[in-house]
């Protein structure tokens, strides 16, 4: 019976459970998200493709015109290719809901303009 | 006469029978779940109507409708007729206990014994469907249920039959109006019935600490293990049945059922202390981890058992 | 005796194991009188999967080995890789990774508190531990950004550095979390009936868990003073003064014991390193190729001695990455504690090792007439294979 006055005390309580699709919660400062792509910064080194651990990006052409695309199903978020950019031309993003059933909007490709 | 007998039957199937104690079972187990959940500090059931209140009902309409499995190994008789009993013994045994007024919808002399009966019966029940259902873990779930069945027996029935003593009468109906108009409440004449009562209604209706016979990390699911679709939806009201019937007898035999307060009709006083019973079974649910079967037969033929015996011969002395 | 056994099969799919794994019981009413155990359902072939990838992308490639101490892997691979390459980790990265494995291990510890619990049917505890475990996830998130995988580690030394803020942050939240470990430490041992189901259960004697080769909490909980953190320090393990936990229950409260009062120790152990923290660099910058080499590196995960042995061959790949994981370690005494008990202790028995089988399913062959373990290599199993296929 030694929880006897916890249990007592907690059905006064709210429920710490989140109403999660209806109530959601800001993710930690830092947090690894969907990595983004900035292509005005970009110079096509290629240091994104060689680094990520999961093949999950993939580079057309090479150099100043090279088009990016990031295969989000395969991505596991590491955050590898933002450290290793050194342009620094790729950011975490604080996203998080990325799971869809159709797979053509898994993949986001970056093109220059 | 007809008209008698068709109040009756519109009694027996609507009000205050099947119907009403269906509705009553799903809404208990709601409030049951809801209020465990609140101890725990979790939501409960949310999603069906407001706030989660047609969860049981909803639970029970998908099962009906989920493919229905007999094993291969399973003897069919008494694996078709378990979860039948499991859900019209408990029911029968409702409609002897007095819920609207002073009368029961069926009460004769001696219907405690009937009662006491359908509780045993509903065990070795529980025993067969889970013996002859094939599977390991029914089989060991189902010799649980049975061993345990004689760690709490005797407890049980002294502690059912202990009201009778003051009243006077085997009669549910009778006992409950002598405590109601005699303001002499079973829980203040005699506590330690009450707790032993208590405690044997747990360990029959299988709930914590005494949910042994389906331990689910354990032997899976005990003795249901195999019931699918229909008859896993008939266990399960059954179950919710038996819930209803566990707080009815607290209500009825200790706690002085239905009666006229002031202007409040009985069904009302009656709900009150059902539910009361309802929420002190959930929060003791709370509150353990499992026994282990021997130390629940050793644990009742020590101390509950003692403790029944006590009750009854202080009662026997006053009375 | 066999006439009358009861073969209760547990797993792969039960309740009581989160994961698939098979322990085949013989029983005789209630009593357990022999345990088979088959291992390898989830092998995912990571070792294999290691060789092909370079020395930065086996990093996530070693979090991944397992959800819980993700950490304790990527610590015990990068310093494998720092041995290999020569390099000295910057002391402040060394501290930061105390940091965050001793939080793992609170994490962890919770969490498997709380299955403890569930395993002996106490849900209310379940949810009660699990809901102030959200605090050290929480920190965890503000240290890392993640809350399972904290990516941390680096050759080299660490991503991320911890500034005042963070640093408050964690103190503040490691005091409501002391409180409450401490207030369950003391509920746990006056509830009789989680004593009822621990005390003299699951029995591993002093003797046995040596012999045996226990690791962890558990072979603490045996009264065997055993902790890579003090008996062969690494990270910053030597800087700071701390107490190995030991119990001589021998039985799953002491199990129970161990890991909250670990709990108690680690949030001590975090307060020292936040305090002695220096500061400076948190990494140094590595090569990618590495010259052929071999290293061993052990860590204390959360459930035990955690060992790695890499070799390199020139290239940026490894040659051989080698993982052995605590619950491997602990299965040998796992079986010695089953026997002679009741099915209905099986669970928090099971749980007690707080095993964790997919990162312990590995190709390794135990011969019973031998009585010998070897690990397989691709092209040992695949002439095993054909052989076993033609004899078929
Ligand atoms: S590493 Fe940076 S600069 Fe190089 S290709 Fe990738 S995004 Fe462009
Ligand atoms: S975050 Fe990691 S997995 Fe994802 S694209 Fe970048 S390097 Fe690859």
């Amino acid at each position: 019976m030694a929880f006897a006055r916890e249990a007592l005390r907690n059905i006064f309580k709210k429920p710490v459970t989140e109403k999660y699709p209806f109530e959601r919660r800001e993710p930690a400062e830092g947090f690894r998200g969907r990595p983004v792509w900035d292509m005005k910064k970009c110079i096509g080194c290629g240091t994104c493709v060689r680094v990520c651990p999961v093949k999950a990006v993939e580079m057309i052409g090479r150099g100043r015109e090279a088009t990016i695309k990031h295969h989000l199903e395969r991505c596991i978020y590491c955050g590898q290719c933002a450290e290793s950019c050194p342009v620094k031309a790729i950011t975490m993003t604080p996203e998080y809901e990325l799971s869809d059933t159709d797979k053509s909007k898994m993949l986001h490709v970056y093109e220059r303009k | 006469m007809v008209s008698e007998a068709l109040s009756f039957i519109l009694q027996l199937l609507i009000f205050p029978g099947f119907l009403f104690i269906i509705c009553l079972a799903f809404f208990s187990e709601w409030v049951l779940r809801k209020f465990v959940a609140r101890i725990q500090n979790r939501m409960g059931p949310t999603y069906t109507g407001s706030g989660g209140i047609l969860q049981p009902f909803a639970d029970f309409i998908k099962l009906l409708g989920k493919e229905d499995i007999v094993p291969a190994f399973a003897e069919r008789t008494y694996f078709t007729l378990t979860p039948l009993l499991c859900l019209t013994l408990p029911l029968t045994a409702l409609f002897i206990l007095p819920m609207t007024g002073h009368r029961a919808l069926i009460s004769f002399e001696g219907d405690l014994i009937f009662l006491a009966f359908i509780f045993t019966t509903l065990t070795i029940m529980v025993f067969l469907g889970g013996f002859l259902s094939g599977s390991v873990f029914s089989m060991v779930g189902g010799v649980r249920a049975a061993t345990q069945l004689l760690g709490y027996e005797i407890p049980f029935l002294l502690a059912l039959f202990g009201p009778a003593i003051p009243a006077s009468s085997l009669s549910i109906s009778k006992i409950s109006t002598w405590q109601a108009q005699n303001n002499a409440w079973g829980l203040w004449t005699q506590p330690i019935g009450f707790g032993v009562l208590v405690i044997c209604l747990l360990a029959e209706l299988e709930l914590l600490p005494f949910d042994i016979p389906e331990a689910e990390t354990e032997i899976v699911a005990g003795w249901n293990v195999e019931f699918t679709g229909r008859r896993l939806a008939l266990v399960r009201l059954g179950r919710d049945v038996e819930l209803v019937l566990a707080s009815t007898i607290l209500a009825d035999l200790y706690l002085g059922g239905p009666q006229q307060v002031w202007i409040i009709p009985p069904i009302i006083i009656f709900l009150a202390k059902m539910f009361a019973c309802l929420l002190l079974i959930g929060y003791l649910k709370t509150l353990f981890a499992r026994f282990r079967i021997d130390q629940v037969l050793s644990g009742m033929w020590k101390y509950v058992i003692p403790a029944a015996m006590i009750q009854f011969i202080i009662l026997k002395l006053i009375w | 005796m066999s006439g009358s056994t009861i073969k209760v099969i547990i797993g792969p799919q039960h309740p009581a194991l989160k994961e698939p794994e098979r322990f085949i019981l013989e029983t005789e009413g209630e009593y357990v009188v022999d345990v088979k155990v088959r291992i390898g359902y989830i092998h995912r072939g990571i070792e294999k999967a290691m060789e092909n990838r370079t020395y930065l992308q086996g990093l996530y490639l070693s979090e991944r080995v397992c959800g819980i101490c993700s950490d304790a892997h990527t610590t015990c691979y990068v310093q494998g890789v720092e041995e290999l390459l020569g390099v000295e980790p910057p002391p402040r990265s060394r501290f930061i990774r105390v940091v965050v494995a001793e939080l793992e291990r609170i994490h962890s510890h919770l969490l498997w508190l709380g299955i403890a619990a569930h395993e002996i049917g106490f849900d209310t505890l379940f949810m009660y531990v699990w809901r102030d475990r959200e605090i050290v996830m929480d920190l965890l998130e503000i240290v890392s950004g993640n809350r399972v995988h904290y990516a941390t580690n680096t050759i080299g030394g660490v991503r991320r550095d911890l500034n005042d803020e963070k640093i408050h942050k964690i103190l503040k939240g490691l005091k409501t979390l002391e409180d409450r470990a401490k207030e369950y430490l003391k509920m746990i041992q006056k509830e009789q009936t989680v004593l009822k189901r621990t005390v003299n259960v699951g029995i591993l004697s002093k003797s046995d868990a040596i012999k045996y080769g226990a690791v962890g909490p558990t072979v603490r909980a045996s009264g065997v003073k055993r902790d890579v953190r003090a008996d062969d320090p690494y990270a910053a393990y030597d800087e700071i003064p701390f107490n190995v936990i030991v119990e001589d229950g021998c039985d799953c409260l002491a199990r129970i014991m161990v890991r909250s009062r670990e709990v108690l120790e680690s949030i001590h152990i975090i307060r020292e390193a936040l305090k002695r923290m220096p500061g400076g660099e948190i990494r140094v910058r590595v090569k990618p190729r590495i010259p052929p080499a071999e290293a061993l590196s052990r860590v204390e995960a959360p459930r035990g001695e955690l060992l790695y042995y890499i070799r390199s061959n020139g290239t940026d790949k490894p040659e051989r990455c080698k993982i052995r994981t605590p619950t491997l370690a602990n299965i040998p005494s796992l079986c010695k504690m089953l026997v002679g008990g009741y099915i209905a202790d099986v669970p928090i028995v099971l749980a007690g090792i707080d095993p964790c089988f997919a990162c312990m399913d590995r190709v390794l062959v135990i011969d019973r007439e031998k009585r010998e373990a070897k690990v397989w290599t691709l092209d040992m199993l695949r002439r095993y294979g054909r052989e076993w296929y033609r004899k078929r």
